[in-house]
């Protein structure tokens, strides 16, 4: 009856089923992003997707609680899929800044449900690759002082580098998703 | 402590942001696919096909079946006939149309079916409801005002309800003959339900609702829509009152064919009220 009053442009329907479940719909995506803006813009994705296009839950593939929430998940797992990938794109540019005042997104993503994935997923690169993620971002060196820490030549570092993020991209997709 | 608790609480005014982006992006009321508009010649011109070729597929015996208010299969043909004639006289300005009876109006173009051949009677009325949609085209003017029948309405609004009444007895003829029931397309439906939405008021105060209502009016699928209308006296607190149902249903309820009881709707607020909007809208038809 919700989908149905839903796709018949019913705003009470759309309220109804924000109070019922943007609470589980928001504490999901703070618990893999660790942010709360970023959680709140989920849920606000979520709910805008869902009332756009309503036809796209479909009843009969399960309930509109675990419909929402796998949404969120996958949108979650987006950003920091993002913000690997921002991080990375910055490291490729050799303009990495451990100095920057307060957290950066990366930093937050860190605080979060996602950050154990992540360190897991750190755990299985090989130890050259692992070397290199500890170095330039847990310890936060540029990827030159990475390189000189752990006796390479600059180019292999960022090599090892980018082995290692689309590595962890990967894994942790599938922690992340496979976990809702 | 339960997973609700240990849950943390939502941030202030996210409902309120959520819910207005929302809204921004697809505004309330509106069907989600969206219905193909039509106009309302379009919807007649569909309505008037689809009873042709049911007419079409009859049998012979089947022409003689009881049908509506005494009237054959036969008979009810020759009352849309008729229907379609005091249209004719309307949009050529013939003010008597305006007063007359819908169906003793009719009666006599029902009457002289008798002894026809069903081929007769149907090629008639087609030729009836053609003439009906060349009138309208030559007026070009949806919204020029029309008197028929104690209606007195926009042409175009005129044919919606000639298309909806097309419709019904379409499927008047089709339980006679024992055929399964038919469903708008949802343009055509949309208009009907839009409609439909636009006259409850009207129809709950001729019967005697007169407390400050508000009715959120939800008809799902293909063709429905969400309407907030006001119906009664208009009042500093009005009473809300929820009624969602399908909209093929709604329509037959307006239309006479189902009761309340009848529909799997789906109330919130006073149910007495409630009931008394739904008898309300089941006044609208013409028969």
């Amino acid at each position: 009856m919700l989908a149905a009053r839903l796709a018949a442009g019913d705003d009470r329907a759309l309220a109804e089923v924000f109070d019922r479940l943007a609470p589980v719909v928001y504490s999901g995506a703070l618990r893999v992003l660790g942010h709360d803006a970023a959680a709140q813009d989920v849920v606000q994705d979520v709910f805008v997707e869902l009332w756009s296009h309503p036809g796209r839950y479909d009843p009969e593939a399960g309930s509109l609680r675990t419909y929402l929430t796998m949404q969120a998940r996958h949108r979650a797992v987006d950003l920091v899929r993002s913000e690997m990938r921002r991080a990375a794109r910055q490291e490729r540019n050799g303009r990495l800044d451990p100095g920057q005042p307060g957290p950066s997104a990366y930093e937050q993503v860190m605080a979060s449900e996602a950050a154990a994935a992540v360190r897991a997923a750190v755990e299985k690169l090989p130890e050259s690759q692992r070397r290199m993620i500890e170095l330039a971002y847990f310890k936060g060196l540029t990827c030159r002082e990475a390189a000189k820490a752990a006796g390479i030549p600059e180019g292999t570092a960022k090599s090892r580098l980018r082995l290692a993020l689309a590595k962890l991209e990967t894994v942790l997709d599938r922690q992340l998703l496979g976990s809702s | 402590m339960t997973a609700a608790e240990r849950r943390p609480a939502l941030p202030d005014g996210l409902r309120d942001r959520v819910l207005a982006a929302s809204l921004l992006a697809r505004a309330a009321g509106r069907t989600e696919p969206a219905a193909a508009q039509i106009t309302p010649a379009e919807a007649f011109s569909r309505a008037a096909d689809a009873l042709y070729g049911m007419l079409g597929a009859l049998q012979e015996e089947d022409w003689g079946r009881p049908a509506l208010r005494g009237l054959d299969v036969q008979g009810l043909v020759g009352h849309l006939t008729g229907v379609e004639e005091d249209v004719h006289r309307c949009l050529a300005g013939d003010p008597q149309v305006a007063r007359a009876s819908h169906v003793e109006s009719t009666q006599a173009a029902a009457d002289r079916q008798a002894g026809r051949s069903p081929v007769q009677t149907r090629a008639e009325w087609r030729r009836a409801a053609d003439r009906t949609l060349d009138l309208v085209d030559a007026v070009g003017d949806a919204d020029a005002a029309v008197a028929v029948h104690d209606m007195r309405l926009s042409l175009g609004m005129l044919l919606v309800i000639r298309a909806f009444e097309l419709w019904i007895h379409e499927n008047d003829i089709r339980q006679a003959a024992g055929l399964p029931p038919s469903v708008p397309d949802p343009s055509t439906l949309s208009l009907m339900t839009q409609a439909a939405a636009q006259f409850l008021p009207h129809a709950a105060a001729r019967e005697g609702l007169r407390e400050p209502t508000s009715v959120h009016l939800v008809l799902t699928g293909p063709g429905g829509g969400t309407w907030d209308i006001p119906v009664g006296h208009s009042g500093p607190a009005p009473a809300s009152v929820g009624i969602v149902a399908d909209a093929v249903e709604f329509c037959r309820l307006v239309a006479n064919r189902a009761a309340p009881g009848g529909l799997d709707l789906h109330i919130t607020g006073d149910p007495d009220r409630a009931a008394m909007v739904l008898a309300a809208a089941s006044t609208l038809a013409l028969d």
